[in-house]
């Protein structure tokens, strides 16, 4: 396998920026890291997952649905000229964009998010390069290749044909025979979070989660909507027209169902009219209503909501709190 | 990113969110505040809707709001939407010509069922704006007679000037397809009014049903379905022959906006029309 130092994935990245559209993680000027192309910023492998949600590169926080010009003809957008190439999705990234994909595409495929998505490559990053030298989880698939940090290189390992076409083309100093010690130590990373959040998700479908409880934390929230706008697998979204010089332009936009209008109809009717149960909906949509649905959970502990949330309410910290109180074992 | 100019010929199945264009040919007065707006698809197509399916309306401008199709798919040529002026939106449609177009995508969500409707008696129960997508319903049995067993068309408005379809419901109540019923909640002074005074579930004791045969469908506001149900039970009619067609906020009418979800259910997908047993448990869906 190769064995790749951060100057020859840098190397690798630009010797293929003529054939895609890059999207890396790079350092800003303020010192945080997003997505971006090489010229933006320096590239920046080590930290762990992008602070934004990743699935923007998809799904983007505004997009354009139509121009309707003053001819009258409906101009769709076209998709761009070139396939996205994402690096620096975390494992948790990567099921997210799976869970998502399945979402699009579920009964009627939503077009705008498949031109961006089709033909697209997605490279995780793993290993030893995680905030303050964190060991971040190895995927092992659901993405096309994914470089795992050993500490201070990272081992190419692809998992689809357009992962091996890519990684004949990296130049690396070095091989490697196996990342077995790595895997194990991915592992053997703590699963404290992900049986909270199934514990919580259990004691929710159960009915054990009393009504005082959302009201207690919706009393919480402060409808600032960073949850919504980090997580990578909220996909809701307003729809709104702007005209300008008699062009008209039917734009999407995120939405935040911990807004008061989220759900208001026109004739005044609000089924979430009050903040606890848009709290609740919340984290209800992702534990319970979405295993009704898909059979599974959709929060992938990537964290963001957490770290976003400036009340401390996101969804580890809540169900943390349901596990603590509505447990069996913890009912007194 | 790059602009495309799409061809005639790929002009309406190009995206998911591309409207099709579509002349509006009448416009009637149901209300002081309600409009029927019919509207011919582009080159005589039918809209090929099923009774209680609904269409997102664009103005563009001011963008797209759904409205449910009010006239029946054996009606063809047209469609048909009753429309309050709620909105910015239909306030807007409400200031519309006849010749002007509004874009139109779909028709989206679940319907009536007509097929396991066929032989039952069938109680046609609406309130207020309920009567609009209730009316897709009630004209099919109307040109599909014989396919249903005895068929009520109970109609609760607000107030006199608020009943829709006034014109329908008069021939309605003297057709023999229908044993038809209307009220309306109070009747304001001075206002000349000789018909049935009270609230839409003071109708229901009175009817003479066969439970065990009858199919119940409800639309109105939210506050009535939970009075009228518990009327229907009261008849012998369980949860499992109670239909219901519920109203949320949609911004796409595909499933992907998240504005509509009933719990784990998304109104535009798995709705608007649902059979009660299926929803009867779900926070917040009625």
């Amino acid at each position: 396998m190769k064995s790749l130092t951060i100057t020859e994935i840098e190397q690798f990245l630009k010797s293929v920026e003529p054939e895609f559209d890059l999207r890396v993680p790079i350092r800003l000027h303020d010192g945080t890291r997003s997505l971006g192309g090489l010229n933006e910023g320096p590239l920046s492998l080590m930290g762990g997952k992008i602070p934004l949600k990743p699935t923007s590169v998809f799904f983007p926080q505004t997009e354009r649905v139509f121009t309707r010009e003053s001819d009258g003809e409906i101009k769709m957008e076209k998709p761009g000229e070139k396939p996205i190439l994402v690096v620096g999705y975390t494992a948790e990234d990567a099921d997210c964009l799976e869970f998502i994909d399945k979402f699009f595409s579920e009964n009627f495929r939503d077009d705008l998010y498949f031109q961006k998505r089709d033909g697209s490559v997605i490279m995780v990053v793993s290993g030893k390069c995680g905030p303050d030298g964190g060991f971040l989880k190895i995927a092992g698939g659901k993405c096309d290749l994914e470089l795992i940090c050993d500490g201070e290189r990272f081992i190419a390992q692809a998992y689809t044909e357009k992962g091996r076409q890519l990684e004949k083309k990296m130049k690396a100093s070095k091989e490697v025979g196996d990342i077995d010690s790595l895997k194990k130590m991915s592992d053997e990373l703590p699963d404290d979070d992900l049986k909270t959040i199934q514990k919580a998700s259990e004691l929710i479908l159960a009915e054990k989660v009393p009504d005082a409880f959302w009201v207690e934390i919706g009393d919480r929230c402060i409808a600032c909507t960073s949850c919504n706008y980090a997580c990578p697998t909220c996909t809701c979204f307003e729809v709104y027209d702007r005209v300008h010089d008699g062009t008209t332009v039917r734009e999407r936009m995120w939405d935040s169902c911990q807004l008061d209008g989220f759900m208001r109809e026109a004739s005044g009717h609000n089924p979430m009219g009050t903040e606890d149960i848009r709290t609740r909906r919340r984290i209800h949509h992702k534990l319970a209503a979405d295993v009704t649905r898909w059979g599974h959970l959709t929060c992938y502990l990537c964290g963001r909501c957490d770290d976003a949330c400036p009340t401390n309410i996101g969804i580890k910290s809540v169900s943390r709190m349901i596990v603590e109180r509505y447990s069996q074992a913890n009912e007194k | 990113m790059a602009v495309e100019t799409k061809t005639e010929k790929d002009k309406d199945s190009a995206s998911l969110y591309r409207p099709v264009f579509c002349r509006i040919v009448r416009i009637s007065d149901l209300t002081p505040t309600e409009k029927l707006f019919r509207i011919e698809m582009p080159e005589g197509r039918d809209l090929n809707q099923k009774p209680g399916q609904f269409v997102q309306v664009s103005i563009l401008g001011l963008g797209e709001a759904p409205i449910s199709v009010s006239s029946s798919p054996t009606r063809r040529g047209y469609f048909e939407l009753g429309v309050r002026n709620a909105g910015a939106l239909t306030n807007a449609l409400h200031q519309l010509k006849v010749g002007d177009e509004v874009g139109i995508r779909g028709p989206f969500g679940t319907f009536f069922d007509v097929e396991k409707f066929k032989g039952k008696d069938m109680l046609l129960i609406s309130g207020g704006c309920g009567l609009a997508p209730m009316r897709s319903l009630i004209q099919y049995c109307e040109d599909r007679r014989g396919e249903f067993g005895k068929t009520f068309v109970i109609y609760g408005a607000k107030a006199p000037a608020d009943v829709l379809y006034k014109d329908e419901l008069e021939i309605w109540q003297g057709s023999d397809i229908f044993e038809t019923h209307v009220t309306v909640d109070n009747i304001p002074q001075g206002t000349c009014y000789d018909g049935h005074v009270g609230l839409i579930t003071t109708l229901i004791p009175p009817l003479e049903i066969e439970p065990e045969k009858s199919i119940a469908v409800v639309v109105g506001p939210p506050v009535m379905y939970r009075f009228v149900i518990m009327e229907l039970k009261k008849k012998g009619i369980r949860e499992e022959q109670i239909v219901v067609s519920l109203e949320r906020y949609m911004k796409c009418g595909v499933g992907k906006c998240g504005h509509c979800t009933i719990e784990h259910l998304y109104c535009c997908l798995d709705g608007p029309v649902f059979w009660f047993n299926e929803i009867s448990n779900l926070r917040g869906a009625i």
